[in-house]
């Protein structure tokens, strides 16, 4: 004899029980889901989705400072991240935000060589698959003094969402981060 | 304790010319080298272009010089940029690679550099001393009355073109601030291998000039770490060769502390430097630097009072040298203009204050020097104990245990367990000790002195303390109570 919902549920999760006798009759991809949405349930698990956000210094860049700040930022924040640190090739960003399944990439630049580093970046990620997945640039883009409305045209024209100059509060930046994602659904 | 010394695995000379001549063999620009012929060059050059003659003689007259930073792809362009260094009193010019250099990337500086002279922009951070060779960077060097120093890069190319520095022991700037995944072994072991050009220029007769870092404090961290690492990179330069050294002296922005900094350093390195037998490497100068954080490139009324700090520091302190970045820093490669500008300004001070001969006595310089004495004694002699009387061996200890360890670094392989906050007089203080082995009244100090600034802010001093303190030069407001921006 089966017991109440709650002591199937838990004899499920234990392995004891294949299947719950309820869902006998789902069909194909909607049961397995459908199983998933019920285990979910009875661990007590959020239905919240948490995004990640891979956060590195692109190029040969060795400043790491403002990136790190910033993952930290993004951790207390709730996100998951996967901090790459300095010296990140444009490559790197890709094939790890495919194997994550990014939801978000944000790199900094503190040496002034972000553009020649980022040539064809925007192509190459396309070209992946990555076509959705949000692009922010930070730090000092460019070698001397330029308005930073012509940095930021010159960094969206190469595929990035939102630039940020340099001292940008981190809070600012995963507020804006926050805001884009739920645009897409993806928080 | 065993008899302190320094593991020392000199290579003999035949596999030394190979590993020369393998280096030069990656690009051919290389083949510019003769290594005898860069020697007789070397011997041909006038005192006021040998780096540690013009230090020592700056020092003997109680003059200052500004030692800037300076890189331009173009030859033409760089050329011009040092006659305004020499022409603004800049006895001491750098010659800043760029960062492709740095990463051996010759190929693709190849391709940029026509375009650099094609466009006439200086599409590249640096001077690309490897493309350009040697026969070229003569004339930079022949063109201007002054010594000159490669930065971040240059090999054989940088001597045999006529400068006349080169780094020759452990050099902590690249492990602790430059590199990913470098252990300390991989430090030792490159350093070791490849210092002992300078012992081979100085058998021939050449002294060429090293200026030490130490492991660079990339936030508001006391300077007793840095200060070790000083010491360690003095006794294995000499031990490779080195005759001619000078520390820098990473100023914090305290101004007790950076005075006491700048006492403390030379004093204990020359210490132990005779300490390890090396009586005759001469520390020709001690060199305040402008480290931390620098104002964003729109605050040109920061960046003057930043570098004009830096100078008074050095010119109080009565140093030879002041590494000063120009107005332009957070713009990227400075213009003319703005290094005529900055160094102007602070060869005014230098004219005006150092002539002085100032005879100052801050308050609180005697216990800064005293605090960070004991602190950097208890770390050497934690060191010497871990490798049993051998500075090399007790280093690499230290820096897997955490015993060397400093905030912040890129390099996973340091334990990064320590952390630096400001208190109510923008001293560095530690927040957290980590894996140093600083004695417990030291630590007591440290304690009260945060206690005091936490009163002062209604908060508990912690890591978003620290984070607000990495602003405090580059905002212009040392003591890290909100709000920056009134």
């Amino acid at each position: 004899m089966v017991g109440t919902t709650k002591d199937l549920g838990e004899e499920w999760i234990k392995g004891r029980m294949p299947h719950p006798e309820t869902l006998r009759f789902a069909q194909g991809d909607r049961a397995a889901a459908h199983i998933e949405q019920i285990h979910k349930l009875f661990k007590g698990e959020a239905m919240k989705r948490v995004p990640t956000v891979i956060t590195g210094t692109v190029g040969m860049d060795a400043h790491v400072i403002g990136t790190k700040v910033l993952s930290r930022a993004l951790r207390d924040a709730g996100f998951k991240v996967v901090e790459l640190g300095m010296q990140v090739t444009p490559e790197e960003f890709i094939s790890v935000a495919q194997e994550t399944k990014a939801d978000a990439i944000l790199m900094s630049s503190l040496y002034g060589m972000a553009e020649l580093d980022l040539k064809g970046f925007n192509e190459k990620r396309m070209e992946a698959g990555l076509g959705d997945v949000i692009l922010y640039i930070g730090g000092n883009l460019v070698i001397g003094r330029t308005d930073p409305k012509e940095v930021e045209k010159k960094f969206k024209a190469l595929g990035f969402d939102r630039v940020y100059p340099p001292e940008t509060d981190t809070d600012a930046g995963i507020e804006d981060l926050k805001k884009d994602l739920k645009a897409k659904g993806k928080m | 304790m065993k008899k302190l010394r320094i593991s020392n695995k000199r290579i003999d000379d035949d596999l030394l010319m190979k590993k020369r001549r393998a280096e030069l063999d990656k690009w051919p620009t290389g083949k510019e080298v003769d290594f005898d012929e860069a020697v007789a060059y070397q011997k041909s050059l006038p005192d006021s272009k040998i780096w540690w003659k013009v230090m020592t003689k700056l020092r003997e007259e109680g003059r200052m010089s500004v030692f800037p930073r300076a890189g331009t792809p173009i030859l033409e362009k760089m050329i011009e940029l040092c006659q305004g260094l020499r022409d603004s009193g800049v006895v001491l010019i750098p010659v800043t690679t760029d960062s492709y250099t740095r990463l051996g990337q010759y190929e693709k500086i190849e391709e940029i550099l026509k375009e650099c002279y094609r466009t006439g922009k200086p599409l590249l951070n640096g001077y690309p001393i490897i493309n350009h060779g040697v026969k070229k960077t003569r004339k930079l060097i022949e063109s201007i009355d002054a010594a000159f120093s490669p930065r971040g890069g240059g090999g054989e190319i940088a001597i045999a073109s006529g400068m006349t520095t080169w780094g020759g022991g452990i050099g902590f700037l690249g492990f602790g601030s430059y590199s990913k995944n470098m252990t300390i072994r991989e430090l030792v072991e490159r350093s070791q291998n490849g210092m002992r050009l300078v012992g081979w220029y100085a058998d021939r007769g050449v002294i060429l000039c090293t200026d030490l870092h130490g492991w660079l404090p990339s936030a508001p961290f006391p300077l007793s770490v840095n200060i070790v690492c000083l010491i360690i990179e003095a006794v294995t330069a000499a031990e490779q060769g080195q005759k001619a050294l000078y520390p820098l002296v990473h100023c914090m922005g305290n101004m007790a502390q950076d005075m006491a900094w700048i006492r403390l350093a030379p004093r204990l390195i020359r210490e132990y430097l005779d300490k390890f037998g090396y009586k005759d490497t001469m520390i020709v100068g001690v060199c305040p630097s402008q480290t931390p954080l620098f104002p964003v490139a729109m605050d040109l009324g920061g960046a003057f009072a930043y570098l004009t700090y830096i100078s008074m520091i050095g010119a109080l302190s009565k140093t030879n040298a002041v590494d000063l970045r120009s107005i332009d820093e957070g713009a990227g490669v400075p213009t003319r203009e703005a290094n005529t500008m900055s160094y102007r300004a602070a060869k005014w001070i230098f004219d005006v204050v150092r002539e002085q001969k100032i005879e100052i006595d801050v308050k609180d310089v005697a216990t800064e020097e005293k605090v960070t004495e004991t602190e950097v004694r208890a770390i050497l002699d934690k060191i010497l104990e871990l490798g049993d009387g051998d500075i090399v061996d007790g280093t690499i200890k230290a820096v897997e245990s955490g015993v060397l360890d400093s905030p912040w670094s890129p390099n996973v392989n340091v334990k990064d367990k320590v952390l630096g906050v400001r208190d109510v007089k923008g001293a560095c203080r530690y927040l957290e000790f980590g894996n140093l082995p600083i004695p417990n009244e030291i630590k007591e100090f440290h304690r009260q002195k945060i206690a005091e600034r936490e009163k002062l802010e209604g908060k508990k001093a912690d890591y978003h303390t620290a984070v607000r303190d990495l602003w405090s030069l580059s905002k212009g407001k040392i003591l890290g109570i909100p709000p920056y921006n009134q």
